[in-house]
């Protein structure tokens, strides 16, 4: 049914635009001056079907199914409903569906099949619906759009104007896709509130998330204090900033300013496979590598040293850092008019001095625009720390102890069997919600930071 | 130290400071410049014109080896100043352009303060020795660049505030405040209007009582107004030189004839 929708739409489509071309130009030959050329007429037509029509397939696609559930459910006899809690309802629609699509396990109760066989006639009705609607309204888009057909309409301006508000609307997509996911953050974080008190989260310095699952369950009390959380990750990701800045900033002055073609040729597209590392097999390198390293060049020296060190997790997530700062860089650099590097040269100055004096306070807005994205990303980098970094809270900055992350936490959290109405799970919104919202300063601070101090070059 | 003050010279009777011997410029494989010889004078503005594309501005960053920053460029023949050879291997092309400065087409002020911009060239090859003498040829420079009473109150506010004309002025004194021997300038007023013009052609007059200054310029009436020599580039060659009252008044070849007259450009 979705397909002769899609067809009719197609059709119509197609219909319309031919009918006005051939009107507009039936027009022109009449000896009419037309205010727009006979394809802007067609495109009017073509435009003015398509959009309304297919918003409504789409819109009737992402609701056919609530509504069938719906009258579905209402229609269920009362008593087999009554004491249930959302759950079991859940379970009764979901076997109810897979009846309807012709999986039936056992032998269902007779009230159930009845049900299914509703599901199946609804559905039925909607994929006749909506071919109906489907075509009803391509008619009337249709009509309408044949009868602006005229010497001075200004077809040229109406496609225009609706293509202009197809990339507005394309533009809101992404504002609405932003404020719906901060949005099911926030739900779940105000839940979560509720249960432990706001300052407990926000100055609590012990991180114990083991509560009782069952009221019969030896366990903790649990304490969600996400200072010792944060401070893991800060300890981690000022690690690796300290090893991503420095070679990405060198690597990008040496690459963009001293090294010969043949060198860039070779060092540019390696450094850009490093980029392309998924984060997962930088988790292997820390693990398998880095980690050992540490741990043993540690025992040589008498230190007693954690397996999974802040150090080790911090150091390869600097290594991640590295092709990004130094692209960032590498875009400041050449940024740079010529002419600046000219004038410096110009009175005696050598490259490295040119780099240094010139061409680095004036890329430096770049620059700076570009850690602040790298810190953000390396406060929300997950991989890495999940494979490498411990998984027990501490209130320390020692880079050589084992420190956990928030990104770490909000994993484990959420893996295994949780139930999303106890505020161990709840945490790892509230988390999450912290976390965005330190991204989002960050992001913020670099963007402006960037736009502020960027010099204009003409 | 440095004294803007030094005697007056004849034109005529000025000795040669730059002379060029069979140079030959490649960018790649493409040859810009074939065959130039040219003897310029020292405390003498010499200007260079001819039609876009000629050579002129590339035979002028011969001349300070601005072209070694471009890797296809190739320089051939000899250029010398003061008789030693500027592409000798002992000649480090860093110390050389400390003493051949160079102005730009368009004004290129660092974004830096204005005293950084003029303190860049004296800081970077140590000719200072503490703030008081730093300060004193800053101020020197953009006396000399005729910039001094504009900026005086606001030296460390950035150069790239400053107007166009102004701008191109401070380039000048950075270029000046090196204390060059040779100032090349490649079109510096092709971006300024009528009285920033004027006042650079006033100071390029005052220059000239400094060093031997070399522009390359599109206005030929600049070049009669400033300049006491004149070269005729034209794709590539160097076809006339000698005094510019005689290339304007009376050119001895056709090309530079027709070029003058507005036939050809």
């Amino acid at each position: 049914m979705t397909l002769i929708a899609f067809l009719i739409l197609i059709s119509a489509v197609v219909i319309g635009y031919v009918l006005n071309l051939r009107s507009a130009r039936a027009l022109r030959h009449g000896g009419a001056k037309m205010h727009s050329l006979d394809g802007f007429h067609g495109g009017y037509a073509a435009l003015m079907v398509l959009i309304p029509t297919f918003m409504l397939i789409i819109t009737w696609l992402l609701f056919q199914g609530t509504v069938i559930e719906y009258l579905v459910k209402s229609g269920l006899p009362q008593d087999q409903l009554e004491g249930k809690g959302t759950g079991e309802i859940q379970l009764i629609m979901a076997e109810i569906r897979s009846i309807a699509g012709g999986r039936i396990f056992g032998t269902p109760e007779a009230w159930k099949l009845d049900a299914a066989e509703r599901m199946v006639a609804l559905r039925a009705t909607s994929g006749g619906l909506l071919v109906a609607a489907t075509a009803a309204l391509a008619a009337v888009m249709l009509y309408i759009a044949r009868r602006k057909v005229a010497a001075d309409f200004r077809a040229r301006q109406g496609a225009e104007g609706i293509i202009h508000g197809l990339m507005v609307a394309c533009a809101t997509v992404a504002i609405f896709v932003t404020i719906g996911i901060v949005a099911s953050l926030l739900f779940e974080t105000i839940r979560f509130f509720n249960m432990v008190p706001f300052w407990d989260f926000i100055l609590g310095t012990s991180w114990e998330p083991q509560i009782p699952l069952r009221e019969d369950q030896i366990a903790a009390e649990g304490a969600f204090g996400m200072l010792p959380v944060f401070l893991g990750t800060l300890v981690i990701a000022t690690v690796a900033m300290v090893v991503a800045t420095p070679i990405g900033l060198l690597s990008a002055i040496y690459l963009h300013e001293f090294a010969s073609h043949r060198v860039r040729a070779v060092v540019k597209p390696v450094l850009e496979i490093l980029a392309g590392v998924p984060t997962v097999v930088y988790g292997f390198f820390a693990i398998l590598v880095i980690a050992p390293a540490i741990r043993s060049f540690g025992a040589d020296l008498g230190l007693p040293i954690a397996p999974n060190t802040a150090l080790a997790a911090g150091s390869v997530m600097g290594i991640m850092l590295i092709p990004f700062i130094s692209s960032f860089a590498d875009d400041a650099l050449g940024a740079v008019p010529r002419s600046l590097r000219d004038g410096s040269l110009a009175v005696g100055a050598t490259p490295a001095e040119t780099v240094l004096k010139v061409l680095f306070p004036a890329a430096i807005p770049g620059i700076v625009g570009g850690i602040l994205l790298a810190v953000s990303r390396a406060i929300g980098e997950t991989m890495i720390v999940v494979m490498a970094a411990g998984l027990i809270a501490k209130m320390t900055i020692n880079p050589l102890d084992s420190v956990t992350t928030v990104t770490v936490q909000i994993v484990t959290l959420l893996i295994g069997d949780t139930a999303f109405d106890s505020p161990k799970t709840l945490a790892a919104f509230a988390l999450g919600m912290v976390l965005f919202l330190m991204t989002l300063v960050i992001n913020i601070a670099a963007l402006r930071i960037v736009r502020k101090y960027r010099e204009i070059y003409d | 130290m440095y004294d803007l003050k030094k005697p007056e010279h004849d034109v005529d009777q000025a000795k040669t400071k730059i002379s060029a011997r069979g140079v030959q410029v490649f960018y790649g494989d493409t040859q810009a410049i074939k065959d130039v010889n040219v003897e310029i004078a020292d405390k003498t503005v010499t200007s260079f014109i001819g039609p876009s594309g000629c050579g002129k501005s590339t035979f002028l960053r011969c001349i300070n080896r601005m072209n070694d920053t471009i890797d296809i460029c190739r320089v051939e023949g000899e250029i010398t100043i003061d008789g030693h050879d500027i592409y000798a291997p002992d000649v480090d092309p860093v110390q050389l352009r400390a003493k051949v400065g160079m102005v730009f087409q368009k004004p290129n002020p660092f974004p830096k303060s204005i005293y950084d911009n003029v303190a860049y060239g004296p800081r970077i090859h140590g000719m200072t020795r503490n703030k008081a003498e730093l300060d004193e040829v800053v101020e020197t420079a953009l006396r000399g660049a005729g910039l001094w009473n504009e900026v005086k109150d606001r030296l460390d506010t950035p150069g790239t505030g400053l107007s166009g004309g102004q701008q191109q002025r401070l380039c000048i004194a950075r270029a000046v405040a090196t204390q060059p021997e040779v100032l090349l300038m490649d079109e510096p007023c092709s971006a300024l209007d009528p009285i920033a013009t004027a006042l650079i052609e006033d100071l390029i007059d005052d220059l000239k009582q400094q060093f031997s200054v070399v522009i390359v310029t599109h206005s030929m009436q600049q070049a009669a107004r400033i300049s006491q020599k004149t070269a005729f580039f034209h794709l590539g060659n160097l076809v006339e030189y000698g005094d510019t009252d005689t290339i304007f008044t009376n050119p001895r070849d056709e090309r530079t004839e027709n070029y003058i007259t507005g036939r050809t450009g």
